[in-house]
C-alpha cells in the first residue's frame, strides 16, 4: 500500500515540475484552466456513469416508491409521472442542463433534491472538513517527527501504528470509540441529535463522528508524509544540510518539507474523497444527519436524481480539494524555478 | 440493516394496529408495564421517543406514502383516524364516534365524535371527511388503502355524518378506515400541508429533516393527554437508536427489534415493551401451479417445520408459535383448531402419495428487507433436509424480488404486519380475485366462505363462517405460517402506559405519561 503511494504520488511533481520549469505564469493560469475543465469533465462522465448505474440496478423509482397495494397501473401511472418512461440519455440531459441555474432536479417522492440536501449537505461538510484539518495537522506532526528519527523505535513505531490504524474500517473503529467514550464511561454523547434549527444540540456529538474518521485518515496520511520526506532526504540540499550537522528536526522542517510538500498536498487531497466515503458509515453509526443517510434511501429508492445530486455535492468537494493541492503543487514547483 | 418502504409499511404497517381511544377505556388495558407508584397518570413531562426513518424518505403528506416511521408517527399524533385498531373489538372509534351499515352490508354511516375541532379551533364538519378521504382515494395507492370504496361514492349527510357505499357487501369496513384516513381541513393545498392543523392529541411546535417536537393539544376531544410534549427523534437504524436509549438521549426507541432487546435484558433500569403478533413472515407456497400444487405436498411442508426451532432462532423467543392462518390478533381467530406440530413420518409418507419428486433441488426465494427473514428461509431448509426435501436458500435483492418473485414464485418467503382480522387476509392474500394473491390460490369453496362472512351481518352466524373459512385456510392455503414475531419497543423506567398493540399500534402515544 505504501509503496504505491510512493510511487504514484512522490513520482508526479519531479516529472510535472521538470516540464514546468521554463514556463512562466500566464501558463500557470492556462494549466489551472485546463485543470478545472478536467475535474469538471470527470465529474461530468462520473454523473452520467450513476444514472447508467441507477437504471441497470432491479426495479426502478416507480416500484420502488410504491406501496405493496398498487396495481400495475399504478405503477405505470407513477412511472410515467416520474418520467421514467423516456429515455435514459433523455432524463440525464434534463438533469445535466438545469444544473448550472442550481437545480439539482426532483426525488422520487416528489421533493426538491436541493432541498432535500439543504440540511444534510452542510452538516457532512462540517463533519468532513473537521476531520480534513485535524488529519492533516496529525499526519504532518507524526510524520515529521519520524522523519526526524529515521530508522529509530519512534519512527517505526510510528510507522507500524499508521499502516494499524489505516487498516481498520471507520465503523470498527467508530464501535470501539461508541464503546469506550459513551456506553462505559458516558463522558460523550453515544448519537448525534439535532434541534428546531438542524443542527447538532451540541458540538460534543461531533467529537466520536470526527474521531472515527480522522483515525483511519491519519494513518494513510502519516504515511505519505513520511513517505515524501523519505525522498527529500536524499535531494543534494537536504544531504549538505544534514552534513553541516544541522539538528534532524531543522533539516526535516527547514529543508526536506517544503520540498515535499507538493507531494503530501497531492496524497493528503486524495484523502478527501475516502473521507467523504467514510463518512456515510460513520453517520450511519452515530445517526449523525448528513448525505450519507439520504445515499442510503435514494439508492434504496432507485432515485437517480438524488444519488446524482449528493454525487454531485460530493464531487464537487472533492474536485475543489483536488483543485487546491494542483495550484499548490503548481505553486511551489514554480516558486522553486 | 435495510429497512425499505415495504418494512416500513408493512411489518409495522398500514396494517398495524392500535392503543386503544383515551377516550373510550381510559387506557387501563394497555398499561405497558404494572404501573409503578400506584398507577395514577401524572401529567406533564416531555417524552423523547426515537423512530426510524432516513433523509431522503422523508414525507410530510398524511395521505402520501409513508416510508419512514417516524413520519408516520408525526402524522398520527398530529391527524386523526377515523378509527383506530383495538384489542377487542380490533377496530375501535376515534374520530368518528359511531357507525352504522345498511341491511345489505353496503352503505355504511359515520357519525363524527361531538366537539372535535382543528387545532385552530374550527369543528370539524363531514365535509372536511369526505375531502379528506376522496383526496386519500385518488392518491396512487387510494385503491388498495380503501378497497371497494369508489372517489364518487364518499359523500356527506349533514355536518357530522360521512356515507361511504362500497361497490360489494363488506362487514369489515369500518376496519379499513383505521390507519390512513387522516383528517385535514378541506380544501388544504399541498404547499401548506407542513403547516396543517389536525384534530389530534398533539399539534406540531417545530418539524425539521424528520425530527419534530409536539405539544399538547388541551382541547382535544378524545380525552386528558398527560404529556406536555412529545419529541420524535429520527433515527436511521436501529443501533443508533438502542445506543441513544442505553446512553440516555431518548426514553423510547420504537420498533427497534430482537436485537437491541438482547442487549438490553441485562438492564435492570430499561423496559422491554413486547407487543405479540405483531409480524409474520410466512413460506408461501404456490398453488396454482408447479411442484407445490398438490395439497399433500403443501401439507408435508407444513409438518416438516418445526416451528419451535424457529422461533427460538430466527426470532430469538421473541415470537410465539402459530398455525398457518393469517390474522392471529383477531378476536375471532380459530384457537380452536388443533396446532399443527412437526410429522416428519406422515410428511414422508404425504410425498410419497403424491409422487414428490425428492431427487430434485427446489429454491426457496427470499430477502433481506427485514432482519430474521432471510434466516428464517435458511433454517427451514435444513429442516426439510431432514425429511428428504432438497431446499436450496436463494437470496434477492428487495426490488428484484417484488418484481420478479412475488406473487409468481414457487416458493418465497413474505412478510405481513398483522392484526388484522383473519378476514383482511382472506380479502387481500386468498380469495380467488384478490390483487396480492401471493399462492395463486383459487378454491370455489373458500370463496363462496368468504362471500358468506362478509355478506352476513348477524354476529353469531358470521363467526360460524368464519371459523369455517380458517379452516379450510388451515388445510389447503399456499401459506406455511409458522410463527408471530413481537413487536419490540425499549422504554426507560419512567415511561408508563406504553402502547402494547401490535403493528402501528404503537404510534398512539396519547395514554403514556411519565412518573
Amino acid at each position: 500500500m505504501s509503496r504505491t503511494v510512493k510511487d504514484d504520488v512522490v513520482a508526479v511533481p519531479a516529472r510535472s515540475g521538470a516540464a514546468t520549469v521554463p514556463r512562466r505564469t500566464g501558463t500557470l493560469v492556462l494549466r489551472v484552466a485546463a485543470a478545472v475543465a478536467r475535474r469538471a469533465l470527470m465529474l461530468a462522465v462520473l454523473l452520467a456513469v450513476v444514472f447508467a448505474a441507477v437504471e441497470v440496478l432491479p426495479g426502478d423509482a416507480a416500484t420502488a416508491t410504491s406501496e405493496r397495494g398498487d396495481s400495475a397501473a399504478d405503477v405505470a401511472a407513477r412511472r410515467h409521472l416520474l418520467g421514467l418512461d423516456r429515455p435514459l440519455w433523455e432524463r440525464f440531459w434534463d438533469w445535466m442542463t438545469a444544473l448550472p441555474t442550481g437545480d439539482l432536479g426532483t426525488s422520487a417522492r416528489g421533493q426538491k433534491v436541493t432541498d432535500l440536501l439543504a440540511d444534510p449537505f452542510p452538516n457532512t461538510l462540517l463533519l468532513g472538513s473537521a476531520a480534513f484539518v485535524l488529519t492533516v495537522v496529525a499526519s504532518l506532526a507524526l510524520g515529521c517527527w519520524a522523519a526526524s528519527r529515521p530508522g529509530r523505535p519512534i519512527d517505526r513505531i510510528i510507522g507500524h501504528a499508521a499502516t494499524s490504524a489505516f487498516a481498520v474500517p471507520e465503523f470498527v473503529v467508530s464501535v470501539g470509540l461508541l464503546l469506550v467514550l459513551s456506553l462505559w464511561t458516558g463522558w460523550l454523547p453515544a448519537v448525534t441529535l439535532t434541534g428546531a434549527d438542524g443542527n447538532p444540540t451540541t458540538w460534543t456529538m461531533l467529537i466520536m463522528p470526527v474521531l472515527a474518521l480522522v483515525i483511519p485518515q491519519t494513518g494513510w496520511n502519516t504515511r505519505i508524509v513520511r513517505g515524501a520526506l523519505a525522498d527529500q532526504a536524499s535531494a543534494p540540499h537536504v544531504e549538505a544540510a544534514h552534513l553541516d550537522g544541522l539538528p534532524p528536526h531543522r533539516v526535516v522542517l527547514r529543508h526536506a518539507l517544503p520540498g515535499a510538500l507538493p507531494a503530501i498536498a497531492t496524497g493528503i487531497a486524495t484523502s478527501t474523497g475516502m473521507l467523504l466515503g467514510g463518512a456515510v458509515a460513520v453517520e450511519t453509526l452515530f445517526n449523525y444527519p448528513g448525505i450519507g443517510s439520504v445515499l442510503a434511501a435514494a439508492v434504496a429508492g432507485r432515485d437517480a436524481p438524488l444519488i446524482a445530486g449528493v454525487v454531485m455535492c460530493a464531487g464537487a468537494a472533492i474536485s475543489l480539494v483536488l483543485l487546491a493541492a494542483d495550484l499548490v503543487r503548481a505553486r511551489m514547483l514554480g516558486a522553486r524555478t | 440493516m435495510n429497512i425499505t418502504r415495504r418494512q416500513v409499511l408493512w411489518a409495522g404497517g398500514a396494517i398495524g394496529t392500535t392503543a386503544l381511544l383515551a377516550a373510550c377505556s381510559g387506557g387501563d388495558d394497555t398499561s405497558g408495564k404494572p404501573a409503578a407508584a400506584g398507577g395514577k397518570p401524572k401529567k406533564g413531562g416531555t417524552l423523547r421517543i426515537g423512530a426510524l426513518g432516513r433523509a431522503g424518505a422523508i414525507t410530510r403528506d398524511p395521505h402520501g406514502t409513508q416510508g419512514n416511521e417516524s413520519d408516520y408517527l408525526i402524522l398520527a399524533l398530529i391527524y386523526d383516524t377515523l378509527t383506530v385498531p383495538g384489542t377487542e373489538p380490533n377496530t375501535e372509534p376515534r374520530l368518528a364516534a359511531s357507525w352504522e351499515a345498511s341491511t345489505d352490508l353496503k352503505t355504511w354511516r359515520f357519525k363524527l365524535a361531538k366537539g372535535a375541532t382543528f387545532h385552530d379551533g374550527t369543528p370539524v364538519t363531514a365535509a372536511d371527511v369526505v375531502w379528506s378521504l376522496k383526496r386519500l382515494r385518488n392518491t396512487p395507492s387510494g385503491a388498495a388503502r380503501l378497497p371497494g370504496i369508489k372517489a364518487e361514492n364518499i359523500k356527506s349527510e349533514g355536518d357530522d355524518t360521512v356515507v361511504l357505499v362500497s361497490d360489494y357487501a363488506n362487514a369489515e369496513l369500518p376496519l379499513l378506515t383505521r390507519l390512513t384516513t387522516f383528517v385535514l381541513k378541506k380544501d388544504t393545498s399541498d404547499k401548506e400541508l407542513e403547516k396543517a392543523p389536525g384534530t389530534g392529541p398533539f399539534k406540531l411546535d417545530w418539524y425539521r429533516g424528520g425530527n419534530a417536537r409536539l405539544v399538547r393539544n388541551d382541547a382535544w376531544y378524545g380525552g386528558t393527554v398527560h404529556l406536555d410534549a412529545i419529541e420524535v427523534k429520527m433515527f436511521e437504524t436501529p443501533q443508533a437508536m438502542s445506543s441513544a436509549l442505553l446512553a440516555g438521549q431518548i426514553d423510547v426507541a420504537s420498533n427497534v427489534g430482537a436485537v437491541a432487546a438482547r442487549t438490553a435484558e441485562s438492564r435492570k433500569d430499561i423496559q422491554v415493551v413486547r407487543r405479540p403478533n405483531d409480524m409474520s413472515m410466512p413460506i408461501v407456497m404456490r398453488t396454482k401451479s408447479g411442484p407445490f400444487a398438490d395439497e399433500r405436498v403443501r401439507e408435508a411442508l407444513r409438518l416438516v417445520v418445526d416451528r419451535d426451532a424457529m422461533v427460538k432462532q430466527v426470532l430469538s423467543g421473541y415470537g410465539t408459535v402459530a398455525n398457518d392462518i393469517m390474522g392471529t390478533g383477531d378476536p375471532n381467530y380459530a384457537k380452536g383448531i388443533p396446532q399443527r406440530t412437526r410429522d416428519l413420518a406422515k410428511a414422508k409418507k404425504l410425498l410419497t402419495e403424491a409422487k414428490f419428486d425428492l431427487s430434485k433441488t427446489y429454491d426457496l426465494v427470499t430477502t433481506e428487507d427485514i432482519p430474521g427473514l432471510a434466516e428464517s428461509a435458511t433454517l427451514f431448509a435444513s429442516q426439510a433436509r431432514e425429511a428428504g426435501i432438497k431446499i436450496q436458500v436463494v437470496k434477492q435483492e428487495s426490488g428484484a424480488f417484488y418484481e420478479k418473485t412475488w406473487l409468481k414464485g414457487d416458493l418465497y418467503t413474505t412478510y405481513w404486519g398483522t392484526n388484522d382480522s383473519v378476514v383482511f387476509f382472506a380479502s387481500k392474500t386468498l380469495v380467488s380475485e384478490a390483487g396480492q394473491n401471493e399462492a395463486g390460490f383459487a378454491d370455489k369453496e373458500f370463496d363462496a366462505s368468504y362471500r358468506k362472512v362478509i355478506g352476513t351481518a348477524d354476529e353469531t352466524a358470521r363467526g360460524t363462517a368464519l371459523r369455517e373459512l380458517q379452516q379450510i385456510e388451515y388445510d389447503k392455503s399456499g401459506y406455511l405460517l409458522w410463527g408471530m414475531a413481537d413487536g419490540i419497543d425499549l422504554a426507560v423506567a419512567k415511561v408508563q402506559n406504553l402502547p402494547k398493540l401490535p403493528g402501528y399500534g404503537r404510534v398512539q402515544l396519547e395514554n403514556v405519561w411519565l412518573s
